[in-house]
């Protein structure tokens, strides 16, 4: 009789989502369906690499907008973007004195979305500097820093030297009055100090003035060093958020 | 000695710092999925939709070639470096380029060490006089950070002038002080006009101004290495050192020993809010100052005076 007949007329939406999860090669990638019960939920986080910086649960308070204001994501969120931004400009850039400029206009004209990419990457790097300042503050004002969370404070001080020297070097390589000229204020800063002054501004634009040797110095510890050590300190600026009990919240 | 030990009372010195969370409250809590990865996820889309409307609204500054020939005025660093370079304009630049941010960073990270209670833990400005040290920091901050800066650039002359009705600048102002003496700022107190003054605008003893240190106190010689020349400039040393540093050091300790006295600040939280509040406060004060009051040859002006850099 009827219950024994396969059902008619099933919604679309559920006979795609059979024909999307229910072959081999999704489940041969997640092996779940969609997690439905909290241990299935638990486990989802758990498991997956993406997922399992996080704990299984949080603490209800934790998910309050208001409590943080999300900075501390934002600013991760604004690196990955910035990551995935600045990877597709050095596909058109190359950092040499004579070639950056062109390069730059080059960018901004010839190639598509050239200009879009740019920009991004410029209104992120500044909304970093912003949201990692505003991290701080909030961390500050909730007074998170207590302990146990003393020394991710001082991982977080660091990211923050780490964050202001990224945009820093960043802020050399389209090589134009702007840049040069920051960059030459900005080193002559740190070489206006008597005793090692002026080793260290010679060791960081490579030479008496801004030129091809603090070009090619910025753009690698832009794209390679700087990110990698960012990269590491965020890695246990992240775990020891967890090892220290998640988001501060009132004892 | 050992048995003594624990007599200085919760272990707490080594190790055993209490966990966060002595207990777990699972109906407090909620599962990270759904409940935090779907809010990531939306905030994600947002802020990715937000900078790319952003990117397409507004087109990043490419100025000419860069020509080390052409020294544009004002030239100006990074607009989060600008701080700096305003500090740079008021003491030595030893001090603001690389003493003070280095000295400042590490008190920055100490600040956990300094405020080791669990007062005020995870909620927002939650001890009992956390918005009034929040508030009074950073007007103190501001206000103070707004007013060295003036005196520094000679502009306090200018307010002077205003008052005292110089009739070549403000021709419809009102005189509020008539008495022609009083007109002009006076010669005798010349040394007012700036921190710099005080090198310039009063007579040093030559000898103050090349106390030769090399050849009379360090005597390197008498190791068996060359003779020094360091020569020693004390006005110079008072301006760009003594009186920073002093300032810089002893304001912050005024206004904490103030809060102290007006009951303002009790615990050592209060002061942490009142300490980070003042320099939030002097560092957006000095921010502003470098990025929109500098014009040609750094001078202080307002910001519809600031023309762009020319080079």
């Amino acid at each position: 009789m009827a219950t024994t007949e396969r059902p008619q007329g099933r919604p679309l939406a559920d006979r795609l989502y059979d024909f999307t999860v229910n072959n081999r090669v999704w489940r041969s990638i997640i092996r779940t369906g969609y997690p439905n019960t909290p241990r299935n939920q638990m486990l989802a986080v758990a498991t997956n690499v993406f997922l399992h910086l996080h704990p299984t649960r949080i603490h209800r308070t934790h998910v309050k907008i208001t409590h943080t204001y999300c900075l501390g994501g934002l600013s991760f969120f604004l690196f990955l973007g910035l990551t995935i931004t600045g990877v597709l400009l050095m596909f058109y850039y190359v950092p040499s004195v004579e070639r950056a400029y062109q390069d730059m206009q080059a960018l901004q004209t010839d190639v598509r979305f050239g200009m879009l990419m740019r920009n991004t990457h410029r209104w992120m790097a500044h909304g970093m500097v912003i949201t990692v300042l505003m991290h701080m503050m909030r961390v500050f004002y909730t007074g998170a820093y207590k302990p146990p969370r003393e020394f991710n404070w001082i991982v977080g001080v660091v990211l923050l030297v780490l964050t202001l020297l990224l945009s820093f070097t960043g802020y050399l390589l389209p090589w134009d009055e702007l840049a040069f000229w920051a960059i030459t204020v900005g080193t002559n800063m740190i070489g206006s100090d008597p005793v090692l002054g002026e080793v260290n501004q010679f060791v960081m634009i490579g030479g008496f003035e801004v030129g091809q040797n603090a070009l090619i110095r910025f753009y690698t510890l832009h794209v390679v060093g700087l990110p990698l050590i960012a990269a590491i300190f965020m890695a246990v600026h992240f775990w020891r958020i967890r090892r220290d009990g998640g988001l501060a919240r009132p004892l | 000695m050992v048995a003594d030990a624990p007599a200085r009372g919760p272990s707490r010195s080594r190790g055993a710092v209490p966990s966060a969370r002595p207990r777990r409250q699972r109906e407090e809590e909620l599962l990270v999925w759904p409940d935090l990865v779907f809010v990531e996820f939306i905030s994600a889309l947002v802020f990715t939709l937000t900078f790319v409307a952003l990117a397409i609204l507004i087109n990043a500054p490419l100025q000419d070639r860069a020509n080390p020939a052409n020294t544009p005025n004002p030239s100006k660093a990074p607009w989060y470096f600008l701080n700096l370079q305003e500090l740079l304009l008021h003491m030595h630049p030893a001090l603001a380029g690389v003493i003070v941010p280095t000295v400042f960073l590490i008190i920055l990270g100490a600040v956990p060490f300094f405020d080791t209670s669990n007062e005020g833990q995870g909620q927002w400005l939650s001890t009992p006089r956390a918005w009034p040290n929040l508030i009074v920091g950073f007007i103190v901050g501001t206000v103070g950070t707004w007013a060295l800066i003036i005196y520094n650039s000679g502009k306090h002359i200018v307010v002077f002038e205003r008052f005292t009705f110089d009739a070549d600048s403000f021709d419809n102002f009102p005189p509020l002080i008539v008495d022609e003496r009083l007109r002009e700022w006076p010669e005798s107190l010349n040394w007012l006009t700036s921190v710099r003054a005080l090198q310039t605008d009063i007579a040093w003893p030559g000898e103050l101004e090349t106390i030769p240190l090399g050849e009379t106190f360090v005597r390197t010689d008498l190791l068996g290495l060359p003779r020094g020349s360091i020569q020693w400039n004390f006005p110079a040393w008072i301006v760009e050192q003594a009186i920073p540093v002093n300032l810089m050091v002893g304001l912050p300790i005024l206004l904490c020993l103030v809060a102290w006295r007006l009951g303002l600040a009790k615990t050592r939280r209060d002061f942490m809010i009142l300490m980070f509040s003042g320099w939030l406060g002097s560092y957006l004060a000095l921010t502003m100052a470098g990025t929109y009051f500098r014009g040609e040859g750094l001078e202080l002006l307002w910001p519809w005076e600031v023309r762009p850099a020319e080079s």
